[in-house]
């Protein structure tokens, strides 16, 4: 499914370059469930969000189910973005002036999806997180845990392929962690969906099968969860 | 989409309630401003446009030097006309007509006393008037006839019939209505309310007949058959006057009927401008007030944009293309303009009946006009796009990543636009301030400066009917006397504060030939000084005692001193066709424009030519409305058939201040609402501040700091932009105002009055705004901003 190649990304500061990602090289499968973790500043997130298309590299390959996104132009990589890939934000990111509604209808309306079916789609995933009673309530009216479940239905609703996250839990108290963790590991066995997510808990990492160790920018280790 | 985003743009606008409406506010006042100003210029470019053949009619101007000067006039022989026609095969039509004034008509026990002229049936054909009744083809062929505007005609008539019924004009000349015309608009130059045949004026001035082409006393209008090449036609007729008389050495050109009214200067014998200047200066006004509105919409727009940096951030990483972005934004700020638009016209709506009071104008929006909604939409567009275009070109460009990193806190670059914004602003609100500060400064020296006479509780009254005859003058004046209502009573040959009648033909031992002085002259009774409390400097005024005045002259200063004569008293000169005495040398007073010097000015005794006004001063021991009521009475009863037509000359002096007094009016008006525009873009950016360096100003608390501190933290960088702007704004208002100064003879210097008080005004006014925003977030608890960190 994903295919990376030598990737680097660099800053350049003043004419010093400081490296964020060296010769980075792997590939993910459909229905893998990785988990990518390391230090801080290792360039996690950098890795992610290169692999969600929220960010490019400075040089090497990607191929996203066998298309080069590189050579890719801005218009194909939206429609590529749009069709297959949901991203979930450690900080849930959503639209403040949106309702909860509103907020996950929002890629539906992007994809163009016509409106009978953007309203059953929307009622579906509520109805499976269970958040119908809070549809209109706006994100400042939710605890974490259920902004970050906004977050990630938002980000279902559009029946990615695949689901990138970054540090999802990390802004929430273990049993909610848990609940996200246990949402993961259900989308991932029932429905096939590809996850790549970041995280600083060894305990979340073994909701995956496989864990990818990044340090200063380099791939440390990549080995299969023991729990399998 | 489209939907989706209406929505969450009005949600926006609520949620931002304060911040909405300082926007909203702003642009309303700017649109509002400018639409007024708009409205205005184009009713001055409107004048005379409403006559039919506007673009191919001329108005034939004299050149006359004198004074080492060219006076340009409007007044032409009356041979003029006739002649042009007839040697000239471009000249399609011409016409003589008088220039309008105020006489009486009436229709049985009605007398209204209203503007007349007198015109050559082609009068009518050239301007093209809008005849309600009656028809043009025969108009002003019969003697006895008359066209009545519609008002006039309302007033005489009331819902009878005007037409075929006969009135009376000045009591005497029995006419008949045959035709009503349409009101003329406000903004014409031709302002009448009654036309009648120029035969008719021939029959009565009967000195008419016998002038020559050096006697100029009408209004000669000419249309051109093809009026493009008017440059080589007015090459063709300059010489004109001399070629029909040698002795005639004035000079002809034609002035577009367009232009008569905005390009109404002169200077050797070439239109120069005129009104057109300040129209000119009004029409900057407008667009530098629609600039700051849309810069100050900009501003507070982008300033709120960053703050949904991140909105852009996730809506980029939920799969929104570039191009859904920009649309939202110009959506959202099109919707404003939008808004702001409709209240500008509120507000356009509710201030206008002010404005035309103010400036005694009548302006009106055309509502069915198309070329007005096309205006509208457009700046609606033009605001949206440009306050949009900010947030939706530069923020929809990043990485979605680069924007959810936290992207406001590194704006530096956006930060110095929107500075550069500010000193924008704030270089046109200094300039506003020095200008209009200047403005009132001149209005007042001129007003104050002494005129040479008293022109409080003074009035003129009409010399007419009756009154025409000396002897009821000069039994008007015993009775007033005695009346106790007057303290004195004098005559002069016209209005004291119009210009008018003037000579070359005068001559004086040493004088030179070949350099002529154009002298005005008037005639004046007895007792005039005391009148009007002027000044005799040598010599004496004339007076019934000394029996053989007739052959005596008075000059003033100005004439006493272009003419260098070192002891005039007793010279003999020649005046016209006799010589008179200089028995006295009176003060100079202003007479025409009180911004240029007085004119050198030749007085003779009453009793050589027509009296135009009776003089009368007010006797100030007594009541004001009692004194008018009692002149009123022995007015009445002396000349029944006549409405009494009397005026304060204070009042009617007063209007010779009216450019200036429209100048400062709206500068203060439009200056005061860019000034209070463009703090409003402050007080935006600094709420915008405030919020984003919340966090800054909770930690710098936590460490010890004071209100003042951040306060001064807070303001110092506004301070800062403030006075940058003044620096470069003083030097623009100063090459500015100081042109505007160089246009009068009597002008004040500049002072630094003006700098200082623009200086003091935008300081406090950008402090206080600021500190208003500031104090409450240098206030607030410092927890609050932290825990939500
Ligand atoms: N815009 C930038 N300019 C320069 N350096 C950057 C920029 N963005 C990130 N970095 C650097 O890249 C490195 C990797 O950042 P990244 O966010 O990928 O780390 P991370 O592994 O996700 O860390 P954490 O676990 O703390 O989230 C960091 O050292 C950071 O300083
Ligand atoms: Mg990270």
């Amino acid at each position: 499914m994903i295919e990376i190649k030598n990737i680097e990304k660099y800053y350049a500061n003043k004419g010093v370059k400081s490296y964020i990602l060296r010769h980075v090289t792997t590939s993910i499968k459909q229905g893998e469930f990785v988990s990518i973790m390391g230090p801080s500043g290792a360039g996690k997130s950098t890795l992610l969000n290169i692999l969600g298309l929220l960010e490019e590299p400075t040089y090497g390959e990607y191929h996203f189910m066998g298309e080069d996104v590189t050579a890719m132009k801005e218009r194909q990589r939206i429609e590529l973005y749009r069709n297959h890939i949901g991203f979930v934000f450690q900080a849930y990111h959503l639209i403040d002036e949106m309702t909860v509604a509103e907020n996950i209808e929002a890629p539906l309306l992007y994809k163009k999806i016509p409106g009978s079916e953007r309203k059953s789609r929307i009622a579906d995933v509520l109805d499976r997180f269970n958040m119908v009673a809070k549809k209109d309530l706006f994100p400042n009216q939710l605890s974490g845990g259920q902004q970050q479940l906004v977050g990630i239905a938002r980000a279902l609703v559009a029946q990615p392929s695949i689901i990138l996250a970054d540090e999802p839990t990390g802004n929430l108290q273990s049993a909610q962690a848990e609940q996200i963790m246990d949402l993961f590991k259900k989308l991932n066995q029932e429905e096939g969906i590809t996850i790549v997510q970041v995280t600083h808990s060894e305990k979340n990492a073994q909701y995956g099968n496989r864990i990818l160790t990044i340090e200063d920018g380099v791939i440390k280790e990549d080995k299969a969860t023991r729990l399998e | 989409m489209f939907k989706l985003n209406l929505k969450i743009a009005l949600r926006n606008l609520w949620k931002n309630k304060g911040f909405s409406l300082i926007n909203i506010g702003g642009l309303a006042i700017g649109i509002a401003s400018c639409m007024i100003l708009l409205l205005y210029i184009v009713y001055e470019l409107g004048f005379d446009k409403a006559n039919k053949n506007y673009d191919t009619t001329f108005v034939a101007y004299t050149n006359m030097e004198a004074n080492g000067k060219v006076n340009s006039w409007a007044w032409t022989p009356g041979l003029l006309a006739p002649a042009i026609k007839e040697k000239f095969a471009n000249v399609v039509n011409s016409s003589r007509s008088s220039y309008p004034y105020p006489s009486l008509i009436s229709y049985g026990e009605k007398k209204i006393k209203n503007r007349a002229i007198f015109a050559d049936p082609s009068f009518v054909k050239i301007l093209g008037f809008n005849f309600l009744s009656g028809s043009e083809a025969q108009a002003l062929q019969n003697i006895n006839a008359v066209i009545l505007t519609q008002s006039l005609a309302q007033k005489l008539f009331g819902n009878e019939n005007p037409i075929n019924k006969t009135v009376k004009f000045d009591n005497t000349e029995p006419l008949t209505v045959e035709a009503i015309i349409a009101d003329l608009p406000e903004n014409s130059s031709l302002k009448f309310d009654y036309i009648m045949p120029w035969k008719l004026y021939e029959k009565k001035q009967t000195w008419i007949k016998e002038q020559g082409w050096g006697s100029n006393f009408c209004l000669t209008l000419v249309q051109l058959k093809d009026a493009n090449s008017i440059d080589q036609f007015n090459a063709t007729i300059k010489n004109f006057y001399t070629q029909n008389d040698k002795n005639a050495d004035n000079e002809l050109f034609l002035h577009p009927l367009a232009k008569w009214h905005l390009y109404n200067e002169f200077e050797n014998g070439r239109p120069v401008g005129g009104k057109i200047d300040q129209l000119r200066i009004f029409l900057i006004l407008a667009i530098c007030i629609l600039l700051i509105a849309c810069v100050n919409f900009m501003n507070l727009s982008t300033a709120r944009s960053e703050k949904r940096a991140k909105e852009v951030g996730v809506r980029k990483a939920i799969g929104s293309s570039r191009k859904a972005l920009i649309s939202q934004f110009i959506l959202e700020s099109t919707l404003l303009a939008f808004i702001g638009t409709v209240i500008a016209f509120i507000l356009l709506e509710i201030s206008l009946p002010y404005f035309n009071n103010l400036l005694e104008i009548n302006l009106i929006i055309h509502y069915n006009d198309y070329k007005y909604w096309l205006t509208l939409v457009g700046l609606i567009i033009f605001t949206g796009l440009i306050a949009g275009s900010y947030p939706a070109f530069y923020l929809s460009s990043f990485e979605p990543i680069k924007v959810l990193k936290g992207f406001s806190l590194k704006a530096g670059s956006a930060f110095s636009i929107r500075k550069v914004l500010v000193v924008f602003q704030f270089v046109f609100a200094g300039c506003l301030i020095v200008c209009t500060v200047v403005i009132y400064q001149q209005l007042n020296f001129i007003k104050a400066k002494p005129i040479g006479y008293n022109k409080g509780n003074l009035i003129q009254m009409a010399a007419q009917g009756s009154l025409q005859d000396r002897k009821k003058i000069e039994l008007l004046k015993q009775q007033l006397l005695k009346s106790g209502a007057a303290q004195q009573v004098s005559t002069l040959s016209m209005d004291l504060d119009q210009g008018g009648n003037n000579t070359s033909n005068v001559s004086w031992p040493g004088s030179n030939p070949k350099e002529s002085i154009l002298f005005n002259e008037r005639g004046i009774g007895y007792d005039f000084i005391n009148t009007i409390e002027g000044q005799m400097l040598q010599g004496r005024e004339f007076a019934p005692e000394f029996k053989a005045d007739s052959n005596k002259v008075i000059f003033n200063e100005a004439a006493i001193k272009a003419m260098g004569l070192k002891n005039p008293i007793g010279t003999v000169i020649n005046y016209g066709d006799t010589k008179c005495t200089i028995v006295g040398v009176m003060k100079d007073f202003v007479v025409e424009s009180p911004y240029q010097k007085v004119a050198p000015t030749i007085f003779y005794p009453a009793a050589k030519n027509s009296i135009g006004v009776i003089l009368v001063r007010l006797n100030e021991a007594k009541n004001i409305s009692s004194s008018l009521a009692q002149i009123d009475a022995i007015v009445k009863d002396i000349n029944p058939n006549y409405p009494v037509d009397r005026r304060f000359v204070s009042e009617s002096f007063e209007e010779k201040f009216q450019d200036e007094r429209l100048l400062g009016i709206l500068s203060n008006w439009f200056g005061g609402f860019a000034i209070f525009i463009s703090s409003l873009g402050l007080l935006g950016l600094a709420l915008f501040m405030a919020e984003q360096r919340k966090k800054e100003i909770s930690i710098r608390k936590v460490l010890g700091a004071s209100t003042g501190n951040i306060l001064t933290l807070l303001n110092k960088d506004f301070i800062k932009l403030v006075a940058i702007s003044n620096i470069i704004a003083f030097p623009i208002a100063y090459i500015i105002i100081n042109n505007w100064l160089s246009a009068y003879e009597y002008r004040i210097s500049i002072s630094f009055l003006p700098f200082l008080i623009a200086i003091g005004l935008s300081v406090l006014i950008a402090a206080l705004t600021v500190s208003m925003q500031s104090i409450k977030v240098a206030k607030a608890n410092p927890v609050d901003a932290l825990k939500y960190e």
